[in-house]
C-alpha cells in the first residue's frame, strides 16, 4: 500500500510538472498584462506539433527538435505578441478575454486545416523504463521533473536578479510609475509573452513522447487545468506555481488511482472553486505579486 | 460620390451572388442525390471520421462512375460531429436545413447517433447508421419508435459475451479490470459484460472510464498492476489505444495483462509503437481488412488504389458499404425520395461484403462480427458470430 502511495505521488509530480511549466508562463503574463491568456495551451500544442513536424518530415533527432520546437513557438509568439498582446496593455479586461479566446480558435483550426484533425503519433523520446523496486518510470518522466525544477530556479533568478525580471515586477505593480521611470511596458509585455510561450512549448515537446499523440485540440484541456494552478499558486506568483502544479498533479493522480479515472478532470475545477471561495489570493501570499 | 458608387456596386454584386446561391441549388436539387455524411473529423475519434469520409467518397465515385442513382449523380455533404452529441445534432440540422439533404449516414459515436435519432425523425429524413454499436439505437428504432432510423452495423448485445467467453475459456483468465471510454458505447458495453460475469465465472476487480481526451493512464495502470487482473476489458477509442499500450509497456504491464474488447487493437501504428502490449489482444469487430472473401479482396484493392496504398479500417468499410446499400435501395425503389428508400430498405435483401443483409422490424441489419486475436503483430481471425438478438428478452 505504501508503495502504491509512493507510485501515485510520483505520477502526480510528473503530471504536475507539466502543468507547472505551462502555468508559469500564464501567471507571468497575467502579472504584466492583468489578462488571462486563454490561448496559452495553444503554445503547448504548437510546441508539440513543431517537434512532431521536424522529426517526422525533416528527420531531425528528438534532442534537436526540443530546441527547434521552442524556437519556432517563440517565433510565432513574437508575431502574435506584436500584433495582439502588446495592444492589450491599455485595453480593458474584456478585450483580453475576447482576443485570446479568438486566438485559441484560430491557432487550433489553422493546425487542423494544415495537418488534418486526426491524432498523430509522436516519435522519439527516452522511453526505456528505470526500475525503483516495483515502480518503473520512463527516463522521459524523470527528465520532465528535472527540467521543470531547473526552469523554475532559472525563472526565480530572472525575476529577482535581472533587469528584465525587475522590469516585469515593476510593470505588474504599477504601470504609471514604469512610464515615469522610462520602462518600456510594451517591450516587457512582449518579452514576458514570448518567454511564457516558449515554456509552454517546452512542456509540450517534453510530454509528447509519454502522451504519445499530437492533435490540434490538445492545448484546450491543459489551459483549463492551468487556471486551477495559477489561482492556487497566487496569480502572478512564479514560485507558488510549481508547488501548486505538483499539488494538482498529486491530487489528480490520487483521485484517478483510488476513486476512478472518470473523476480526474473534476479535481482541478473543485480546487479552483474551493480556492476562490476560501483563499482567492492563493496559498502562498496575502496579495498576488511576483 | 465614388464611395456611394462603390457601395451600390457591392450591393448589386452581393444580391446577384445571393440570388445565384438561392437559385442554383434549387435547380440542381432535381438532378443530383444529396447525401449527408456525419462523422467525427476532429477530436478524440478523428481517426474514425477520416476513414469513414474516405470510404464514403470512394463509394460515391464508384456509384457515379457507374451512372449514379437512377441516372442522378451523388453529391456528398460533410458534417463534423467531433464525437460530441450537440455538435452532431447541429451539423445534421445544418445539412437538412441548408444543404437540403434527405439521407444522412452517420455517426460513428453511439452517443451522437442516439442524439441525432429524434432530429431526423422530426424532419422526416432517413438516417442510416453505419458504425455505432450501442444496443439502445436499435431498441428505439422501427417498431421501437423511430421510423426513420436504420442501422447497418452489428449491435453490441452479443459482443460482450463472446469476448468474455473467449477470454475465460481460451485464455483462462478469470479476473478483469475495466478501462473503457466514458460514453454510451463504452459504458453500455460494460453493462452488457456484467450480465455474463456469473455465467463464465469471471470477476471485475477494478472499473475505470476515461474521458475522450485523457492522455495519462499511469495512475490507473499502477492499480491494475496490483489488482491481479489478467486482462483489461476495453471498449474504447482507437486514438487512445496507442497511448494506453505505450504506457502499459512503461508501467511493466505489457506481456502480463492483455487487452480485450474493441478499440482497434489491429491498428498497425499502435502495434508498431507498443508490440508487446498489444500481443494477445482479443477484439470483436464488424470488419477486418484480412476477411478472406473475393468481394473483400476486391474492396481492399480498390481502396488501396484510391488512397495511396492505405489499408481500409472498419469505418472506411462500413461507410463505403452503407453508401452502396442506400444506392441499391434507391435503385430498387426506382426513386431517390427518402420515403421510398426507407420502405425499400425494410423489405430488400442486399448482398454485401460481410454477407446477405436484411433488416428486422427494429430496422437493425443482421450482420456477423469477427473475433480476432493479435498474434505476432497481426490479427488472426478466430471465428465469426451472429449478432441477432431477441428483443423480447429485455
Amino acid at each position: 500500500m505504501t508503495e502504491l502511495l509512493i507510485e501515485q505521488i510520483i505520477n502526480g509530480i510528473v503530471a504536475g510538472s507539466v502543468y507547472a511549466l505551462v502555468a508559469a508562463g500564464m501567471t507571468m503574463i497575467f502579472g504584466v498584462l492583468r489578462a488571462i491568456n486563454f490561448a496559452h495551451g495553444e503554445y503547448y500544442m504548437l510546441g508539440t506539433f513543431s517537434a512532431w513536424y521536424v522529426i517526422t518530415k525533416l528527420n531531425i533527432s528528438y534532442p534537436v527538435a526540443i530546441f527547434l520546437a521552442v524556437i519556432i513557438t517563440m517565433g510565432i509568439a513574437v508575431v502574435i505578441g506584436r500584433l495582439v498582446m502588446q495592444r492589450l496593455v491599455t485595453a480593458p479586461f474584456q478585450s483580453g478575454v475576447l482576443a485570446t479566446l479568438g486566438l485559441s480558435l484560430i491557432l487550433q483550426n489553422l493546425i487542423i486545416i494544415t495537418f488534418g484533425g486526426t491524432y498523430k503519433i509522436f516519435p522519439g523520446g527516452w522511453l526505456e523504463p528505470v526500475f525503483f523496486g516495483e515502480i518503473s518510470l520512463a527516463w522521459q518522466r524523470i527528465i520532465i521533473v528535472l527540467v521543470t525544477i531547473g526552469v523554475f530556479i532559472a525563472l526565480e533568478f530572472l525575476v529577482r536578479r535581472t533587469r528584465m525580471g525587475k522590469a516585469m515586477r515593476a510593470v505588474s505593480q504599477n504601470t504609471a510609475c514604469c512610464l515615469v521611470n522610462g520602462i518600456d511596458i510594451e517591450r516587457v509585455v512582449l518579452g514576458t509573452f514570448v518567454l511564457g510561450g516558449g515554456l509552454a512549448a517546452l512542456s509540450g515537446v517534453l510530454t509528447g513522447p509519454i502522451n504519445v499523440t499530437v492533435y490540434g485540440g490538445m492545448g484546450e484541456a491543459i489551459t483549463l487545468k492551468t487556471f486551477a494552478v495559477i489561482v492556487m499558486g497566487g496569480m502572478g506568483n512564479v514560485r507558488g506555481t510549481l508547488i501548486a502544479g505538483w499539488i494538482l498533479g498529486i491530487a489528480e493522480s490520487f483521485v484517478a488511482g483510488f476513486i476512478g479515472l472518470q473523476y480526474r478532470d473534476a479535481v482541478g475545477f473543485v480546487i479552483l472553486i474551493g480556492m476562490l471561495m476560501v483563499r482567492p489570493t492563493g496559498f502562498f501570499s496575502v496579495q498576488s505579486r511576483f | 460620390m465614388s464611395s456611394r458608387f462603390a457601395s451600390a456596386v457591392s450591393v448589386a454584386v452581393a444580391s446577384f451572388a445571393l440570388s445565384c446561391s438561392v437559385v442554383f441549388p434549387a435547380m440542381a436539387q432535381s438532378d443530383v442525390v444529396r447525401i449527408g455524411i456525419v462523422s467525427p473529423n476532429t477530436g478524440a475519434a478523428a481517426r474514425y471520421g477520416a476513414f469513414a469520409w474516405r470510404g464514403a467518397q470512394l463509394a460515391r465515385d464508384e456509384i457515379n462512375a457507374a451512372g449514379g442513382i437512377n441516372g442522378k449523380k451523388i453529391v456528398l455533404f460533410q458534417g463534423d460531429s467531433q464525437c460530441i452529441p450537440t455538435e452532431g445534432v447541429s451539423s445534421v440540422q445544418r445539412m437538412i436545413a441548408q444543404d437540403k439533404v434527405r439521407v444522412v449516414i452517420g455517426d460513428v459515436c453511439s452517443s451522437v447517433t442516439i442524439a441525432m435519432q429524434p432530429v431526423v425523425e422530426n424532419a422526416g429524413v432517413l438516417l442510416v447508421n453505419a458504425a455505432s454499436s450501442n444496443p439502445d439505437i436499435t431498441y428505439k428504432a422501427g417498431v421501437g419508435g423511430f421510423k426513420w432510423s436504420f442501422r447497418n452495423y452489428p449491435t453490441d448485445e452479443n459482443r460482450a459475451s463472446v469476448v468474455l467467453k473467449y477470454a475465460t475459456e481460451q485464455k483462462k483468465i478469470k479476473k478483469f479490470a475495466v478501462l473503457s471510454v466514458d460514453s454510451d458505447y463504452g459504458r453500455g458495453a460494460i453493462v452488457l459484460t456484467k450480465k455474463y460475469l456469473g455465467e463464465f465465472g469471471a470477476e471485475i476487480v477494478s472499473e475505470d472510464y476515461y474521458k475522450d481526451k485523457e492522455a495519462d493512464f499511469r495512475p490507473v495502470l499502477a492499480n491494475i498492476r496490483r489488482s491481479g487482473a489478467g486482462a483489461i476489458i476495453m471498449y474504447g477509442l482507437a486514438d487512445t489505444t496507442p497511448i494506453i499500450a505505450r504506457q502499459m509497456v512503461e508501467a511493466g504491464l505489457a506481456g502480463k495483462v492483455i487487452l480485450i474488447g474493441s478499440a482497434e487493437f489491429n491498428n498497425p501504428e499502435a502495434i508498431k509503437i507498443a508490440p508487446t502490449a498489444l500481443n494477445g489482444a482479443v477484439e470483436a469487430a464488424a470488419y477486418v481488412p484480412e476477411w478472406d472473401t473475393p468481394k473483400n479482396h476486391e474492396f481492399v484493392a480498390t481502396y488501396r488504389k484510391a488512397y495511396a496504398g492505405e489499408t481500409p479500417n472498419v469505418h472506411a468499410y462500413a461507410y463505403w458499404e452503407t453508401m452502396r446499400l442506400v444506392a441499391a435501395a434507391a435503385k430498387e425503389a426506382k426513386s431517390d425520395n427518402q420515403d421510398d428508400i426507407r420502405k425499400t430498405l425494410s423489405t430488400m435483401s442486399y448482398e454485401g461484403v460481410m454477407g446477405k443483409v436484411t433488416f428486422d422490424d427494429h430496422n437493425q441489419a443482421n450482420l456477423p462480427m469477427i473475433l480476432f486475436e493479435i498474434i505476432d503483430g497481426k490479427p488472426v481471425i478466430k471465428g465469426t458470430f451472429n449478432t441477432q438478438i431477441k428483443y423480447s428478452t429485455r
